[in-house]
């Protein structure tokens, strides 16, 4: 069984993941899922990849205390994190966040919790590769 | 030895995502800061973070340790 938080550069099963939350616990009611893609488009210009760059030692202990947060602030039964780093293709998965608990209302409001705390917490870098070529994204206020 | 960490659009600019700086007693972050920001001010423009030890810090007079390992990153846009 892989891990609740991870850092992997080849794409996870979303399937597996919560199959493995709902193996925790069967006072589970609710799971809530995030998943982030690739879009094939950004500002008007073609994306063919995304290419992502982390500080891995430092954003695995990030994601691991944001686990640990949500449980915490939202009485989770349990919580999964996974983030893809290396080359995505535009359509492919880069992100998931799912969450579990007794009733739906927590759930949902951790899982949207989780993904806003992880875009502005984890170092984590991305990169959209296009035709007219390659720039840093600057993340959103 | 200082180890200093540079990670996607600050590696870039730096065109090195690791190098070792000499360390001597009472050296602050400040001093690491200002040392590199006059070698790479275009890369130092979009540092918007530090870590010490993978722990972020605005304390720039934070002193340092041999061994130490320190961070300049850019906004983070992962997810």
């Amino acid at each position: 069984m892989l891990g609740p938080v991870r850092i992997q550069i080849e794409d996870f099963s979303s399937d597996d993941e919560l199959a493995a939350l709902r193996a925790g616990s069967q006072r589970i009611g609710g799971i809530a899922t995030f998943i982030g893609c690739a879009r094939d488009f950004s500002e008007g210009r073609e994306v063919s990849r995304i290419s992502f760059d982390a500080y891995g030692s430092m954003a695995l202990a990030e994601m691991n205390r944001l686990r640990d947060e949500a449980i915490e602030k939202f009485s989770l039964l349990d919580t999964r994190l996974v983030h893809r780093v290396g080359s995505v293709g535009a359509g492919e998965q880069i992100v998931l966040i799912a969450t579990g608990a007794e009733h739906r209302a927590p759930a949902l409001e951790a899982c949207h919790w989780l993904i806003d705390e992880l875009k502005q917490r984890v170092p984590i870098w991305k990169k959209e590769i296009t035709p007219q070529g390659d720039a840093w994204v600057t993340p959103h206020p | 030895m200082i180890r200093i960490l540079f990670f996607g659009p600050v590696a870039e600019q730096v065109a090195v995502r690791e190098m070792q700086l000499e360390f001597h007693a009472g050296m602050r972050l400040m001093d690491v800061a200002s040392h590199l920001q006059a070698r790479y001010a275009e890369a130092f423009r979009l540092v918007s973070f530090i870590a010490v030890n993978s722990l972020q810090t605005k304390d720039m007079q934070l002193g340092l340790s041999d061994g130490d390992e320190i961070a300049f990153m850019a906004k983070f846009s992962g997810g």
